[in-house]
Formats: structure tokens, C-alpha cells, sequence
């Protein structure tokens, strides 16, 4: 719907049934992003994932405290229901963009959204709070509860990227938290954290919220990017290049990801003896990413690589995540962020790195771990139609829009044929709300596969893709407890592929040392 | 469960610490940071404010003092449980958890008749910036002294029960661990809100 | 005192020294001139946190592992705080 209405404003859009006005572009725009970052991306990548495969893959019957994540998902069931509401109370959702700055968000008269933006501040306590019981459940399990055998440099990396992200989110939403408060109390109580003329400061909210915003991206990516190297070492049948070295880089690049917030704010009004040190943080930061994604493609090199679905997605992700990790530096420079910044540049870099860790990523490690979680494959066939169609009109709703962004075409604007200099780029607008389009339609054989699978699917066997790590010696779907007897001890490192003097072709981690050479 | 893992525990790695005391210490490292960056905005816009040395006035510094005193003692009492959950002295526990619990409720009485001294001289959290932060932080801490009020009387509930204290003494040093840390937070509201 | 505190003080000579330093501090505001009382009251205030953090919470005895707990998100309020500060002190000058 937001697509639509930039690419033909004013006019009636199908289904909703009349033209959307600004204000309600700006909710929409809001809860687009609030939704998709906090709604889906997390509980999808971080939550779902840790949940089922930390457990399966260090050993251990369940999390640490099984009641505490009862409560979290019941909590994060609350926080989506509260942010469902929002839509339906008078006045609307919140309109103040998903980073909520103030003065927008401060005050009622500024945005003309009563109860939205408060329900919406509150379901994001409630989901920050569900992600706190979360993460620490994700810490304690795997430093606590591994098997006999699976040292921490045993664990399989997602294991890893799982607790480098729940880190992350710990030490980082604290200030948010915090914020949230301040914000709160401005909007009911009249008090003026965030407001200039009460002698509060509205850059301060923008600091809390990118303090917590920048490792939050990471929060997404890490998993993401954990899923996509379990699936690339198991389909090129090799070891992970570099295991070692990708937890170092995750470490480095956690703690930078401390010191690089201010970077989504060179235009905010920034102090400028700030500018130059976020931007060489900023610039930083990549190499220990540039670093995991040449382990990836290392993995690769020289592998016999099997394709199927999942590593069609993981390498799909690989592809787009490179792309949008280029233009990142383009945005990591301050002057050149001065002229982009707040562009359609800036939304086609984020989507791009998003987009294809969220949902590339995220399809890799469902069709992967599928057969584990229902016991049956999902269609192969289809699998690689729906990859197919994902990726290409992916491409063609987001490399246009760097061009728009280029253009000079600004973010969260209702309307695009009301600036002159942006109207010429009406026909692009066009062309991508179709690809857009095009992109959610393709999504239906996943649906129909996904939900078909689990009953016509073939059956399948404990290890459907050969691979070494633990949740593969357990039925498929594990029973209660995870393991039908004794949980096996671990006796080697993950992703011993096709190892030299060896007669097998893969060892897995359960495997004693003796038996297999 | 099923048979096989319930008659034989599971073998696991030696973990450097217990469970229970990582995830509260997780969730403290989380809570430094929720009061940390409440207090570094707090010092920050009062560093370029106009000083609040006036409306600082209005704080009664004995109530405050009281109140740290109370926090401090508690603190104390607290660690008395945690000792006589070591020596297995079911009596002191509970009488030393329930001292704990009277003192917490104290605490939030003397800050309720602060809150209510401000309401009636007109003080709101919308009079300036220092209300705002002076009802925000401190609302905010009060909150953790109720959540703290509330684990303990449960623990101190499921402790009394027949059976109770083999079963769930040992959670006093998580319960000891939180409070110790509102302590802390208390430590520095005082001086900020009520000395600077 | 049991067994478990017989190495160093007990609780009740750390409950004394942290109300010595309450009253200590309270004193000190009252009577030192303007900048000395503010510096005075808040190394007060980290000494009564330090023997709060080290004795009640046991931090004197606990591993390394927890310390990195306790001090590397205090670290990040540092970094926080330094970042905010040309910001928000612009309006200083």
C-alpha cells in the first residue's frame, strides 16, 4: 500500500477501497517498519530459531529456564496483540516513523495521534521485555547446559551468532528502555525530556534510540547470518572457513557496534567533532563483516556443492547482502550521507542488508531446518520457483530504488508528484510498485508448500542432508526432551566434511574419535 | 520426560557458574544499562542547565536521608538471609526476609509522602525539567522496589510452606542480588536528586 | 558468623561503614563550599556502591566472569556518556 500510493498518488488503492492521506501514509510507513523489525525479524530469526535449535544443538533437553521463555512468548503474544490495537483506536496507529523521534512523537498535537503512539511505545516495552527474558535464556543455555564433549569452540556458529546478538541486545536496549520512559511521561504528564523549550533535548532521544538501534540491526543480522553459514558449509560439504577467526570478528564488530550510532544522524543537527570519529567507526565496522562474508564464499570455494533450496536462499542472501553492504559505505562517509541521507538511497541500502538476511536468511534456515521441525521435506520443486521469483523481483524493486535515492527522492513523503524535482521519477515509482507487487505474489507457492508439506510431504529421516551438527541425531521432529535416550557426547568440532584419510564423507559431531579413522 | 533421561541425570560440560546466579546477573547487566542511561541524560542536561539549586531546595533532605538509611539497612538484613539459608536456620531466614520486607515497604511509604509533600506544594512532573527527571527516576526505582517487595514476600511464602526452604532457599541469593542493585541505584539517586 | 563469611569482615562491620558514609555524606554537602562538596559527595556515593557491590554481592569472590558482567556495560555508560556530551553540552557556548 505504501508502494502504491507513490507510484500513483491520489488514486484509489485495491482493497483498502480510497486514496490513503498523508497522515495515515506516515502510520502506515510506522507500523511497517515497526512491525517488520521488531514483529517479524526478531521473534522470527532470534526467538524462533534460538528456541528451537539451541537446545538440539548443544545437547541439552531445553533452554535453561523453561518457564521464563513460556512467559516470554506469552508476553511478545501480548506486545503484538497491544500493537494490533493501535490500528483500531481513535486517531491511529503512531505516525511518527519507526524510530519515533520527537518533537513528532513528543507531544498529541504534533502528529494528531492520540493512543496509538502510547499503545505502540508500550508494545514495544512489552516486546523489549519479552526479548529480555529471551536473551537471557539464549546466554545461560548454551554456557550452561552443553553435553559432554561440545567445548565453546565445539558449538555450531549459529549457536554463536544467537548469543552474540542476545549480548547485543542486552546491553543495548537499557538506554532505549529508559527513553521509552522520558517519552511516555512527556506525552501524559507534560514534562519535556525531549522538548527544546522545556530545556529538554530532542537529539537526546535520537542518541538512546540509535544506541539501541545500530547493535539492534546486528541483533537481526547475526542469526541471519549464522543460519546462512550452517547451511553453506553443510551444501558445499566443507568445513567453515575460519571458524575461529568469524567468532573473533563477531566480537569485534559487537563492540563496534557500540561506538557507531550517531552515524544515522549527520544530519540531525550533529555536533560536527562527532561526525569524523562515527564515520571511521562506521567504516570499520564492514571489515569484520567483509571478513564473514569472504569466510562464506571461502566455505565455497572449491566445495562440492550441493543445490538445493536452502542453499539456493543462503547464497541468494550472500549475494544481496554483499550488495547492500556496499552501498553502506557509501552512507558510512559523512559528507556524502549529508547528500543521501533521508533519500530513497538510504531505504534501498537498509532493505537490501534486511531483506536479505530477514527474509533470504530466514527462508535458507526454514527450508533447511524444516524437515527437522514437521518431520517431512518440503517440495523441492517449488522451493526453487519461490527463490527464483524472490530474488529477481527483489532486484527489481531495490536497485531502481537506489537510483531514486540518487535522484534526490526523500523518504516518508506521501505524495512524490507534489515535489517537482521528484516527479520525473514518477514512472521508476511505477515500475517498482509493480515489482513489488510481483514480489508478494511469489510468495504463495512458499505458503502453499509450507503449509502442504507438513502433510504430503515425504517422510524425512533423521539426517535428510548428511550434516554433522547435533539436532541431525535425533528423530524428525525430535520427541520430548530432544533425544529419545541419552543425549550423545560430542567428540569433534562441527563441520568436519569430506576431512582427508577419512573414508566417510561427513563425521558427525556424535561420532567418537576412534571410529571413524 | 521420558525414562531413560529421568532415572540418569545428563552428562553436561562444568559450567563456571550456576544458572540461576548467570541469568540474574544478565539481567542486572541489562538494568545498569536502563539506569545508566537514564542517569547520564539525567547529569548531562543538568551539567548545561540552569541549575535547579531551587527546586533542588524543595527535597527534603531528611526524608532522603532516612530513606538511604533504610535501602542501606535493608541491604544488610538481606544478606542475613543469605547467611542463615547457609547454615540451614529455617527461623532466622524468614524473620531476617521479612525485616527485608517491612524495610522496602517503609521505603515506599517516606517516598510516598515525599510524592504527595510535592503534589500539594504544586510540584508536578510537568514544573521544569528537574520534576520531570526527579519523578521519573525515582517512579522508576520505586517500581524496582515493588517488584523487589514482591519477589521477596514470594520467596518468603514458598519458603514457609512444609518443605519449602530444602526446595527454594537457595533462590535468596538471586533475591539478594536485585535488591543489593536498587541499593546501588538508590546510592546515587540520593546525592543527585537530593545534595548536587 | 558462619563459616562462609569468616574471611573478611563481617556484615555487620560493612552495614556500619556504609551508614558511617550515608551520614558522612549527608554532612559534607552541607558544610563544603560549592565544587568540593559535589566531588566530595559522589566519591561517597561510588564508596558505598563498592562495598555494597564487593561484600553484599559478593563481587570479591566471584569470577572474572561476572565481573565482565558487571563492569562492561558500566564501560558502555562511559562510551554513552561521552558521546552525548558535545551534543548536548553544544549549548553551553
Amino acid at each position: 500500500m505504501i508502494r502504491w500510493q507513490l507510484a500513483y498518488p491520489e488514486t484509489e488503492i485495491p482493497l483498502f477501497g480510497r486514496p490513503i492521506g498523508p497522515d495515515e501514509y506516515n502510520a502506515f510507513v510506522t507500523m511497517h517498519g515497526t512491525i517488520m523489525v521488531f514483529f517479524v525479524a526478531m521473534p522470527l530469526l532470534v526467538a524462533a530459531m534460538g528456541n528451537f535449535l539451541i537446545p538440539l544443538m548443544i545437547g541439552a533437553r531445553d533452554m535453561a529456564f523453561p518457564r521464563l521463555n513460556m512467559m516470554s512468548v506469552w508476553v511478545l503474544a501480548v506486545a503484538s496483540l497491544v500493537l494490533l490495537a493501535s490500528f483500531f483506536v481513535e486517531a491511529g496507529p503512531a505516525a511518527a516513523g519507526w524510530t519515533g523521534y520527537p518533537p513528532l512523537s513528543a507531544r498529541i498535537e504534533y502528529t494528531g495521534v492520540e493512543y496509538g503512539l502510547d499503545l505502540w511505545i508500550l508494545a514495544l516495552a512489552l516486546e523489549f521485555a519479552s526479548f529480555l527474558m529471551g536473551g537471557i535464556n539464549f546466554l545461560v543455555t548454551p554456557i550452561n547446559l552443553r553435553t559432554r564433549g561440545m567445548s565453546l569452540f565445539r558449538l555450531p556458529l549459529i549457536v554463536w551468532m544467537i548469543m552474540g546478538a542476545s549480548i547485543l541486545f542486552l546491553l543495548s536496549v537499557g538506554p532505549l528502555i529508559a527513553g521509552a520512559v522520558f517519552l511516555l511521561l512527556d506525552r501524559n504528564l507534560g514534562t519535556s525530556f525531549f522538548l527544546a523549550e522545556g530545556g529538554g533535548d530532542p537529539l537526546l532521544w535520537q542518541h538512546l534510540f540509535w544506541f539501541f538501534g545500530h547493535p539492534e540491526v546486528y541483533v537481526i543480522l547475526l542469526p541471519a547470518a549464522g543460519a546462512m553459514m550452517e547451511i553453506i558449509s553443510t551444501f558445499s560439504r566443507k568445513t567453515i572457513f575460519g571458524y575461529k577467526s568469524i567468532i573473533y570478528a563477531v566480537m569485534i564488530a559487537g563492540v563496534l557496534s557500540f561506538l557507531v550510532w550517531a552515524h544515522h544522524q549527520f544530519i540531525s543537527g550533529l555536533d560536527p567533532r562527532l561526525a569524523m570519529p562515527f564515520s571511521i567507526t562506521t567504516i570499520l565496522i564492514s571489515v569484520p563483516f567483509a571478513f564473514i562474508i569472504f569466510s562464506m564464499l571461502a566455505t565455497m570455494w572449491g566445495g562440492s556443492i550441493w543445490l538445493t533450496t536452502p542453499m539456493w536462499f543462503a547464497v541468494g542472501g550472500l549475494s544481496v547482502f554483499i550488495f547492500g553492504g556496499v552501498t553502506g559505505i557509501f552512507n558510512g562517509s559523512a559528507p556524502v550521507d549529508i547528500y543521501i541521507h533521508d533519500t530513497y538511497f538510504v531505504v534501498a541500502h537498509f532493505h537490501s542488508t534486511l531483506f536479505s538476511t530477514v527474509f533470504l536468511g530466514g527462508f535458507a534456515a526454514l527450508y533447511y531446518w524444516y524437515p527437522k521441525m514437521f518431520g517431512r521435506m518440503m517440495n523441492e520443486f517449488w522451493g526453487k520457483v519461490h527463490f527464483w521469483g524472490t530474488y529477481i523481483f527483489f532486484l527489481l524493486v531495490f536497485v531502481p530504488m537506489h537510483l531514486l535515492g540518487v535522484g534526490g527522492m526523500m523518504r516518508r513523503i506521501a505524495d512524490p508528484s507534489k515535489y517537482e524535482f521528484v516527479k520525473e521519477l514518477l514512472p521508476m515509482n511505477e515500475f517498482i510498485t509493480v515489482a513489488a507487487i510481483g514480489l508478494l505474489l511469489i510468495q504463495a507457492p512458499f505458503v502453499f508448500n509450507f503449509l502442504g508439506s507438513m502433510f504430503v510431504g515425504k517422510k524425512a529421516s533423521e539426517n535428510p542432508w548428511d550434516a554433522t551438527t547435533l539436532e541431525w541425531t535425533t528423530p524428525s521432529p525430535p520427541p520430548h526432551g530432544n533425544w529419545p535416550g541419552a543425549i550423545p557426547a560430542v567428540h569433534r568440532p562441527p563441520y568436519e566434511y569430506a576431512v582427508p584419510g577419512v573414508s566417510e564423507e561427513w563425521l558427525p559431531q556424535s561420532r567418537p574419535e576412534g571410529a571413524a579413522s | 520426560m521420558n525414562a531413560g533421561s529421568a532415572s540418569t541425570p545428563d552428562a553436561v560440560e562444568p559450567s563456571p557458574v550456576p544458572a540461576a546466579k548467570l541469568g540474574i546477573w544478565w539481567f542486572l547487566a541489562s538494568e545498569v544499562m536502563v539506569f545508566g542511561g537514564a542517569l547520564v541524560s539525567f547529569i548531562l542536561l543538568r551539567l548545561v542547565g540552569p541549575g535547579w539549586s531551587e527546586d533542588l531546595a524543595h527535597n527534603s533532605v531528611a526524608l532522603g536521608s532516612i530513606n538511604t538509611l533504610i535501602l542501606i539497612t535493608s541491604s544488610f538484613t538481606i544478606v542475613e538471609v543469605l547467611s542463615a539459608q547457609k547454615r540451614g536456620d529455617e527461623k532466622k531466614f524468614r524473620s531476617f526476609m521479612g525485616i527485608t520486607i517491612v524495610l522496602g515497604l517503609l521505603f515506599l511509604v517516606i517516598k510516598g509522602v515525599e510524592y504527595s509533600a510535592h503534589f500539594s506544594e504544586g510540584l508536578f512532573p510537568d514544573k521544569g525539567l528537574f520534576w520531570a527527571f526527579y519523578f521519573g527516576l525515582t517512579g522508576l526505582h520505586a517500581l524496582h522496589v515493588l517488584a523487589g517487595i514482591v519477589a521477596n514476600a514470594s520467596l518468603l511464602v514458598v519458603v514457609s510452606r512444609p518443605g519449602g526452604f530444602a526446595r527454594y532457599s537457595h533462590r535468596a541469593e538471586m533475591n539478594g542480588l536485585y535488591w543489593h542493585f536498587v541499593d546501588v541505584v538508590w546510592i546515587f539517586l540520593f546525592p543527585l536528586l537530593y545534595l548536587g | 558468623m558462619a563459616a562462609g563469611e569468616a574471611h573478611g569482615p563481617s556484615n555487620v562491620i560493612i552495614w556500619v561503614y556504609l551508614v558511617v558514609l550515608a551520614i558522612l555524606s549527608v554532612f559534607v554537602s552541607s558544610v563544603f563550599p560549592a565544587p568540593a562538596d559535589t566531588i566530595a559527595v559522589f566519591a561517597l556515593a561510588i564508596a558505598k556502591a563498592v562495598l555494597v557491590l564487593l561484600y553484599f554481592m559478593h563481587l570479591r569472590v566471584e569470577k572474572i566472569f561476572i565481573h565482565s558482567l558487571f563492569f562492561i556495560p558500566l564501560l558502555l555508560v562511559v562510551v554513552l556518556y561521552v558521546g552525548l556530551m558535545p551534543d548536548i553540552m553544544r549549548s553551553m557556548y
